[in-house]
């Protein structure tokens, strides 16, 4: 149960995807304009991750070494068209704004990574914690990222209006260096919180 | 050798797998992808360019061949206390980045148009995309069947300026729903119930 815990908690601060490794950027850059947005993405990536990391888990005992890759890949291609179409199908608006990034999560290095360093090694209740604390880590921070400019790009949080009535939105928020600096900023201020934590201490 | 044979059998049965679970997922939300289209793309389009119905143009939509071609053409009703009022086609004409779609409703009795709608481009953003702009589009409102070019070409559409080849696009693309229409009309009104 302790393991359990410690594979899932480190995906949520200590390993922070997008934050801490920095991986899987490219759709923490370019589908966040809104709250809504990032945690769209953000489900889609829990869905696809800990389904792919639950069967590459699996089958890591037959998977010849020499073509592990091409299996992976093949296993999350799958996944992430199912989710495609499974979007397509109930949520088409949320679908029109994600476009391109969803057929994208394939080769979204945080799927393959987590397949490649995690789930090919360990046995398949560590690796769904592993996948699933990894999975909110990363909709917790895209959720975070958009609710930020969102808030400071539209003057709204998850679309209800969330600043005082005068309030003129950045719109430079919205666009593409607004996601820059935010998580620029992100990440500033959790080497901050980490250096300041370890004087304290 | 073993080995070889081992990985083309891991291999083809995990594709194989992955091929069987895609088809399933593909035929059971086939139907339900489709309306959702016609809702999200061609819905708010048609709510504009349709006038006075209270019945749900997306539901009661038709299939129709035009002329003895094989290409088929959706056309949506207007139906007004169960009289069709006026139907809405679809045209596509070439834009700057690709395809423009353009919705078009014509109103059956007086043989005019009542407004046209962009429901897919991919033009470019802040010039070409003012097609879709009220400005642009207003024009062919209760317009004629005739003229229906640019001033440029002897017709009386005034283009978007800076964007005259999506405005061409856009024209071109009502052009083709006029000529659908045309083709089409005595179709649709033995289709669905007149005034008379």
């Amino acid at each position: 149960m302790n393991r359990i815990w410690k594979e899932f908690s480190k995906g949520l601060w200590l390993e922070l995807p997008p934050f801490r490794l920095l991986l899987g950027l490219c759709p923490v850059l370019a589908v966040t304009k809104t709250a809504y947005n990032g945690f769209g993405m953000g489900c889609a990536v829990i869905f696809v991750l800990t389904l792919s990391n639950l069967i590459i888990s699996l089958v890591r005992k037959i998977i010849p070494p020499k073509v592990r890759i091409v299996c992976f890949i093949v296993i999350t291609a799958s996944l992430v068209v199912t989710v495609e179409l499974l979007m397509q199908a109930f949520t088409y608006p949320l679908y029109q704004e994600l476009g391109i990034f969803v057929p994208l999560i394939v080769v979204n290095c945080l799927i393959l990574g987590r397949a490649e360093a995690f789930a090919s090694r360990n046995p398949v209740h560590l690796s769904v914690a592993d996948a699933l604390g990894m999975g909110f880590g990363f909709t917790l921070s895209l959720t975070f990222l958009g609710g930020v400019r969102e808030i400071f790009g539209y003057g709204t949080f998850f679309g209800r209006p969330f600043m005082w009535a005068e309030f003129k939105p950045f719109t430079f928020m919205v666009e593409a260096p607004g996601a820059f600096i935010c998580l620029a900023m992100c990440l500033a201020a959790m080497n901050f919180i980490t250096t300041w934590q370890s004087k304290r201490f | 050798m073993r080995e070889i044979i081992k990985m083309i059998l891991v291999l083809s049965v995990i594709c194989l797998v992955a091929g069987l679970l895609l088809g399933t997922v593909k035929q059971a939300t086939l139907s339900r992808i489709e309306e959702q289209v016609l809702i999200c793309v061609q819905g708010p389009a048609l709510n504009n360019v349709l006038k006075k119905f209270d019945n749900n143009p997306i539901a009661d939509r038709q299939q129709f061949k035009v002329g003895k071609t094989d290409t088929q053409v959706t056309v949506f009703p207007a139906i007004s206390k169960g009289y069709i009022t006026g139907v809405a086609i679809e045209g596509f004409g070439k834009g700057y980045g690709g395809d423009i779609g353009v919705m078009v409703g014509f109103d059956l009795k007086k043989d005019e148009l009542t407004g046209i709608g962009i429901t897919t481009m991919k033009e470019t953003p802040g010039i070409g995309t003012y097609i879709s702009k009220n400005d642009f589009t207003e024009q062919f409102f209760e317009h004629p069947m005739s003229n229906l070019a640019l001033k440029s070409q002897k017709g009386d559409i005034d283009a978007v300026s800076g964007a005259t080849f999506s405005s061409k696009g856009a024209v071109d693309a009502v052009q083709k729903s006029v000529e659908i229409y045309t083709t089409l009309k005595p179709e649709i009104l033995r289709s669905w119930k007149q005034t008379e």
